[in-house]
This record gives structure tokens, C-alpha cells and sequence, in this order.
């Protein structure tokens, strides 16, 4: 009797959870800690930037100064179809690296955060 | 048992049915992470200093000149989309697949601006649009 009993629950279940989705879209290529640590304020050059980082995704003029910007996105979506309601939620975060070059080409400051580690697939769109 | 079991079917059934007439989407779609004015109460202008801004809130979006120096923004984006087919309640009694939608979707963009000085240290702070938290509401009008 608990067998079927059981069965039945997971019969009931299967129909009332009919579908769930999991997707994952990312731009740009990942920007490594490694790479990030071996860049040197005043003593790294644009050149050696652009070997490690390759050409930035942007360049913005700052005062005089060059800023490189390197960016990466990912996203992460969960879709939970139940019978009578479809929850979803995506999440994008992106990590960023600026990298600003003094007049002479040489590296003045670092700024760099990664915000994708801990990105998860979350179904439940109520809440934070 | 046999009063048990037909209550189990039409348990069942209804389930069967309403499987194919899911009428209500719920979809939030977040963009890094939403800041409020608590997460950013750190912020003294005068006193903090880039790096400071950085470590907290990690790097922003984008920077740019200023007049006094320089200007970091952190985008984010809590959109909140709710939508409601009346028309599936009609399917069951209805030759045709009748809809009568109602959806609502809230964008909920936000930026938020730190000014900086020549040396790093913080002028002024705001939020652009003071988005305040909305909740899910598929009536439109």
C-alpha cells in the first residue's frame, strides 16, 4: 500500500512540477585573477596590458589618462513551470577590470572585482 | 478506499487539466546587484576614498570625467514582470482558445554615481532615479 501510495505521489508530483529550464549566456571572456595580480602600478606598461589582456573592450579618456576596460558578463536563468504558474529568474552580473594608464603609458591604478563567482541559478523570483 | 481512490482521480484529473492551462507567469530578471542607500550608507564624502568605494561595492559599470575629477556609476536593473491569461478559465467550455491577457512589467533601472576628487576621495553620491521596491502586479490600468 505505501508503494503505491508513493508512486502515486510521485506521480502527482511530476505532473504538478510538469518542466524546469535551465539556461546560461555569458559575453566576453573570463578576465583570470592571475592575470589581474600580475599587473603592477608603476611599473606594468600599455604594452605588457595589452599582451596579457588583449585589446580592451573599451578605452576611456580620464583626465588626460587612458582607462582600459575589460568586461565580462554571465547569466544565469531558471524557469520552474508548474501547472497553473511559470517562475522565472534571470541573473546577470558582470566582472569588470579598468586599467589606467599615466601619460606615459605606464600603469597608475587597477580596479577589478568579480562578481560572477557567486552567481547561482535561482527559480524563485519573490524575495531578494 | 474506494471513496479515497475517486477522491485521488478527481485530485488527479483537475491536476491533468489544469496542466494544460498554466495562466499565470511570474519573471524577474536582476542585473548585477540592486543597491540601496543602506548599502552605501560607508559612503563619506570628504573621507572615503576610491579604493574604499571598490572594495565594498566592487568595480563600477563605468568611469568617467568630471568637472572635480572623476565619476564612477554602478547599473542595475530589478525587473519584475507578472502576467495573468484570463482566457484559460473559457478553454474548457470554449471551441476556441480565447486570451485575455493583463501584464505589467516594472523596469526598475537605477544607477548609482559616486564623484570623485583629483585624488580619489569621495564629493558627492546619489542614486539616479531612486527606484523604490515594486512588487509583482499584472493589472495594468
Amino acid at each position: 500500500m505505501r508503494i503505491v501510495h508513493l508512486f502515486l505521489l510521485l506521480v502527482v508530483t511530476a505532473i504538478v512540477i510538469h518542466g524546469c529550464a535551465f539556461s546560461r549566456g555569458t559575453l566576453g571572456d573570463d578576465i583570470k585573477t592571475e592575470v589581474i595580480d600580475s599587473i603592477k602600478k608603476g611599473v606594468t606598461t600599455k604594452s605588457e596590458v595589452l599582451t596579457l589582456l588583449g585589446a580592451p573592450d573599451r578605452v576611456l579618456p580620464l583626465n588626460g589618462r587612458d582607462v582600459y576596460q575589460y568586461y565580462r558578463y554571465d547569466g544565469k536563468v531558471g524557469s520552474l513551470l508548474l501547472i497553473v504558474v511559470n517562475f522565472s529568474r534571470v541573473s546577470i552580473k558582470g566582472d569588470d577590470l579598468f586599467v589606467m594608464l599615466n601619460q606615459n603609458g605606464i600603469v597608475e591604478d587597477v580596479i577589478s572585482s568579480k562578481r560572477t563567482e557567486n552567481l547561482e541559478f535561482r527559480f524563485w523570483p519573490f524575495g531578494d | 478506499m474506494l471513496r479515497s481512490h475517486a477522491r485521488l482521480a478527481a485530485f488527479l484529473s483537475v491536476v491533468f487539466i489544469g496542466g494544460h492551462f498554466s495562466a499565470c507567469n511570474v519573471v524577474r530578471i536582476t542585473l548585477n546587484t540592486p543597491l540601496t542607500p543602506d548599502d552605501v550608507a560607508f559612503i563619506i564624502p570628504g573621507q572615503t576614498t576610491l579604493p574604499e568605494v571598490v572594495d565594498r561595492l566592487g568595480s563600477p559599470d563605468s568611469i568617467g570625467n568630471s568637472n572635480t575629477g572623476m565619476v564612477s556609476i554602478y547599473r542595475f536593473l530589478d525587473m519584475k514582470y507578472a502576467r495573468v491569461n484570463f482566457g484559460w478559465l473559457a478553454r474548457p467550455w470554449s471551441p476556441v482558445d480565447p486570451d485575455l491577457i493583463f501584464s505589467r512589467t516594472g523596469f526598475g533601472t537605477d544607477a548609482f554615481e559616486v564623484f570623485y576628487d583629483s585624488n580619489g576621495v569621495v564629493i558627492q553620491h546619489s542614486f539616479l532615479r531612486h527606484v523604490t521596491d515594486r512588487t509583482f502586479h499584472p493589472y495594468p490600468f
